[in-house]
């Protein structure tokens, strides 16, 4: 990694300067219909590309969802290839964090008896790019096919040790957090590996406030919704520490409501980057205060950062808000949501 | 040149006669209505707005509405020949016209609309071809069903997740983001299939009954049909352009009229009513007086009244700028940075010399000048866009000094033999070698420019009473004298000449300047004979004009230094055109015109249009921003539309 990539620095920050604008989702918020919405991001977006060949007036939304994605994804190859990264490891890490999805979706549906529903849902456009055959995965009847599919991959050796339950059904959450457990620790190897310095630490860094976040959401969800102990929330954490020391995150497990979790929180390093002024604020009001302090985290790296890798991985998760931002907008559309019910999905970039 | 003097006007008289005074205000092309007459029903008890609904908007709606075609458009013409047409032959004309053009049109939409159809389908068909199958037989299966359409890639590549379903997809074509194609199932799980398909984005096309043979007979039968189509189409058209050289002239006179009518009514919600009688308030200018109250006086019982503008209680004046012939196209920049207050500087003419004297320096060249100033004629002939009188302007202006610097598109030696003839040695200013002359030079028009800023400010404070501004601000006296002070002192003691910073010198002109800036607000209040409330004590008193007389000590240094650009572009221009002459040496003779050709329209079109804007940059930052507040309204005289937007 040094000066040679400054070149897809710079392309990372030009793309990111074409990002939706506050303007652009106030024209969205206000469309009538998915078609409406879709419309306008052919027409006034740099999804136009993406949305060129189809009549966004009647698309269809889980067909305007995956081209989305797909627009997504290809941003991310599109950044990997303008300099021939692809062939370095950690230039892999959304392939990496997809075929996880995928592999999630898939045990999800399977343990719900609904692989119709998973195929339909599949990101196809990732059936030519993912390690292991997506149709055959969608096919398993059950785990152990399943677990077979994916036999050449290193998720077999994560995912063979979890025995089902006697009644057939997956240990999902158990799978979730060792998948994940192995997709943070691979990100974390390979940065180490292949980045030194001040770039190593500023990826080093963003990763580990990625870690905290997913901890921190779920740890707020169970507690919020599931009245869950220290010791349930400690089994289902990742096991990573990052800007939250163990004993603070054990104290903040240990708390015993809601309120108290966001009182405690609201003392430490990202408490107080947080607005956490209402202790009983809902689930989704505190998940999105934490998105927005993840999202300043990544665009304050990528910004200063002059690393490629930094850049791209700080720039795919703001990308990938951007994408999670339109899904909620078109959902709310689609339910006849108010604009004040979209506004307080979407975190502005 | 200044601001048009204007007055302010009240017009009264009986409500009968309303209508006749505003057709009056409007003939006389000066009458700025604006909101005048909000203020007179504001300030006087009993008075209301009327507030009707406009009889002519129905009429004028269907007029609108004709379907008259892309060949016809309703615009201003006379309509003094059918002033005598009754109402009800209008509307009978209006009714015909109706019925015949939209019949006309609804054939050409309906042919239009079956067209498009048909090509629908032909694009289908088209990715069907090569397939000889009998289309009717095939949708007419009663065992089998099929659908046509098509079905993103992406969802295609699912398909083998479905092996074992009872259905076959075709694809016969493939336009890389969908693979065009039917699928066929038992009629017993087609609804299953239809299912599946649809949660594959499978767009399904539907073919019409008429298709019933192979896709290649049937592209051959739609193609004949489109064509058949087409001819009545035309047909169609025909007799629109018939109906239009027909009626399209008396329509376009009612439209005209009733248009005329319907806008003299809108302007009766301007008027304010008591009992039975009607006030209008408005400006007018003070040259065009006689001329509107002869007109007004035609009418009985109806009386003007007309006041110094000074005396319109409140009413905020609008602006008419006054400009001759040279500084009439410069408006367009007064205007987009917004016109002056009523009783602020008209700054048209000092843009029109400074904007066409920088321009000129910064982008001497005597051909591409003259070309400029050709280009700016046409333009202006052909749309009258004002852009075009500038280029004018400039171009010339551009020329001027390409003759001072010897250069012709470039050719800096192209005029030698004339300036020989003329008896000089060589062209009066060789660019290249006098680097520091044209940074100085272009230092001192920068100088000169700001101090004509200073002097205007100083001159508009003292009309409008601002006599502290006047004095003690940056832009006034103290300013002035500091500015011009330090400048000359600098001059002096750079070239050698005179050592002016002696200490009566520096206390004087420098020193007490600046301590006078420094304390402007109390100095102010002492001279108005106000009480001087210090804000925020002592301390932040100190420190906010501190660092306020800091940024104005700045703003002179940076204003000054701005104007170097002018002296860098003279430089960019002669070096972009050395490097085109270069560029043509370094070809071939063939090719070298055309190098020369395409460098200089290169250089015209970047560099002028950087030139423009740094100064106009210029303008408003530098000049502007000393004196200029934009703040005025503007003077639009009650007019007609003649367009078809109604409320």
């Amino acid at each position: 990694m040094n000066a040679e990539l400054n070149a897809t620095v710079a392309k990372v920050r030009a793309v990111y300067g074409k990002r939706l604008t506050d303007s652009d989702y106030a024209e969205l918020e206000s469309r009538k219909t998915v078609g409406e919405a879709a419309e306008y991001l052919k027409k006034n977006t740099y999804y136009s590309d993406a949305l060129a060949n189809v009549d966004a007036s009647s698309v269809h939304r889980g067909f305007l969802e995956s081209l989305l994605h797909r627009a997504y994804y290809d941003r991310y190859e599109k950044l990997c290839r303008f300099q021939n990264l692809n062939d370095k490891p950690f230039y892999n890490f959304l392939l990496i964090r997809s075929e996880i999805r995928e592999l999630l979706k898939a045990l999800l549906f399977l343990n719900n008896d609904e692989k119709d529903v998973y195929i339909e849902s599949m990101h196809a456009h990732l059936l030519r790019k993912a390690r292991f055959d997506m149709i055959e995965l969608a096919k398993a009847p059950g785990y152990d096919a399943l677990l077979q599919v994916i036999r050449h991959t290193p998720y077999y050796n994560v995912l063979k040790g979890i025995e089902p339950f006697k009644d057939g059904h997956i240990p999902y959450t158990k799978c979730e957090v060792a998948l994940r457990t192995y997709y943070h620790k691979w990100l974390f190897d390979t940065a180490e590996k292949e980045l030194s310095g001040n770039a190593g630490a500023a990826l080093s860094d963003q990763i580990k406030i990625q870690v905290d976040v997913i901890n921190l959401i779920n740890a707020y969800r169970m507690k919020k919704f599931f009245s869950a102990g220290a010791d349930e929330i400690r089994s289902k954490m990742l096991p990573f520490y990052g800007k939250l020391s163990k004993e603070k995150q054990n104290l903040l497990f240990e708390t015993r409501t809601p309120e108290e979790f966001i009182h405690m929180l609201a003392g430490t390093v990202y408490g107080r980057r947080m607005e956490l002024t209402d202790e009983n604020m809902s689930s989704e009001q505190f998940e999105k205060e934490l998105i927005k302090m993840r999202c300043t985290a990544a665009k304050r790296s990528l910004t200063f950062s002059d690393n490629a890798a930094v850049s791209i991985y700080s720039y795919m998760y703001l990308s990938e808000v951007e994408f999670s931002n339109i899904i909620s907008i078109i959902e709310s559309i689609r339910y006849n949501k108010s604009v004040s019910y979209m506004e307080n999905l979407i975190v502005k970039l | 040149m200044s601001i048009e003097k204007m007055e302010y006007v009240i017009i009264a008289g009986l409500l009968k006669n309303l209508d006749i005074s505003l057709e009056k205000c409007v003939e006389s092309g000066c009458f700025h209505m604006g909101d005048a007459s909000k203020d007179v029903i504001d300030t006087s008890e009993g008075l209301k707005r009327l507030d009707e609904e406009n009889p002519y908007r129905n009429f004028l709606r269907r007029i609108i509405a004709i379907e008259t075609g892309d060949d016809f458009e309703f615009s201003e013409d006379s309509f003094e020949d059918i002033t005598a047409m009754p109402e009800s032959e209008a509307e009978e004309f209006v009714s015909d016209a109706e019925k015949e053009f939209n019949e006309a049109a609804k054939e050409i939409s309906q042919c239009n609309s079956e067209i498009k159809e048909r090509n629908l389908i032909l694009t289908q068909l088209r990715h069907l071809k090569g397939m000889n199958i009998d289309l009717g037989k095939l949708l007419s299966c009663t065992h089998i069903k099929v659908r046509f359409g098509k079905l993103p890639c992406d969802s295609y590549e699912k398909l083998s997740y479905y092996g074992d379903r009872t259905f076959i997809f075709v694809p016969y074509d493939d336009d890389g983001s969908y693979k065009w194609g039917f699928y066929f199932a038992p009629g017993n799980s087609i609804a299953e299939t239809d299912n599946i398909f649809k949660t594959l984005y499978f767009e399904h096309i539907s073919v019409p009954d008429f298709v019933k043979d192979s896709p290649s007979a049937e592209e051959v039968k739609i193609t004949e049909d489109i064509k058949r189509l087409e001819s009545q189409k035309a047909f169609a058209e025909k007799k629109l352009e018939q109906l239009i050289a027909q009626k399209g002239k008396i329509l376009n006179k009612i439209f005209c009229r009733t248009k005329y009518r319907y806008d003299i009514f809108e302007m009766r919600r301007n008027a304010a009513v008591y009992n039975d009688k009607f006030y209008i308030a408005g400006f007018i200018p003070k040259s065009e007086e006689k001329k509107f109250c002869r007109l007004l006086d035609s009418i009985d019982e109806v009386s003007v009244v007309v006041k110094p503008a000074e005396n319109s209680g409140g009413v905020k004046t609008p602006v008419r700028l006054k400009t001759n012939r040279f500084s009439k196209p410069f408006s367009m920049f007064v205007e987009m940075y917004g016109l002056p207050s009523y009783n602020g500087f008209n700054p048209t003419t000092l843009v029109a010399v400074t904007y066409t004297l920088l321009f000129g320096i910064m982008f001497g060249d005597l051909g591409q000048g003259l070309l400029l100033a050709l280009l700016g004629f046409f333009i202006y002939r052909k749309s009258k866009n004002k852009l075009g009188a500038i280029m004018e302007r400039i171009g010339i202006s551009s020329a001027f000094f390409g003759l001072i610097y010897g250069s012709v598109f470039g050719f800096e030696h192209l005029l030698d033999p004339v300036y020989q003839k003329i008896g000089l040695k060589h062209k009066p200013l060789e660019v290249m070698d006098n680097t520091n002359t044209i940074l100085i030079g272009a230092i001192a028009i920068g100088v000169v420019i700001i101090l004509i800023s200073i002097i205007i400010s100083i001159i508009i404070n003292i009309r409008r009473r601002e006599y502290a501004e006047a004095v003690f601000g940056n832009n006034g006296a103290a300013g002035l004298i500091f500015f011009t002070a330090l400048l000359a002192g600098l001059a002096g003691t750079l070239t050698g000449k005179a050592n002016l910073f002696t200490l009566p010198y520096v206390l004087g002109l420098i020193v007490l300047p600046l301590i006078v800036m420094f304390f402007r607000e109390p100095l102010g209040c002492l001279v108005s004979g106000k009480k001087f409330h210090m804000e925020g004590g002592i301390g932040d008193f100190l420190a906010s004009n501190f660092f306020e007389v800091f940024e104005f000590f700045l703003g002179y240094a940076t204003n000054t230094l701005s104007f170097v650009r002018i002296g860098g572009f003279i430089f960019s221009h002669a070096g972009m055109m050395s490097v085109v002459m270069l560029l043509s040496e370094s070809v071939s003779k063939g090719a070298s015109p055309i190098v020369i050709i395409l460098g200089n329209l290169f250089v015209m079109g970047m560099e002028g249009l950087i030139v423009g804007i740094q100064v106009l940059r210029l303008e408003f930052y530098e000049i502007f921003s000393r004196f200029y507040d934009g703040s005025g309204l503007a003077f639009e005289p009650a007019v007609i539309k003649y367009n078809t937007d109604i409320e």
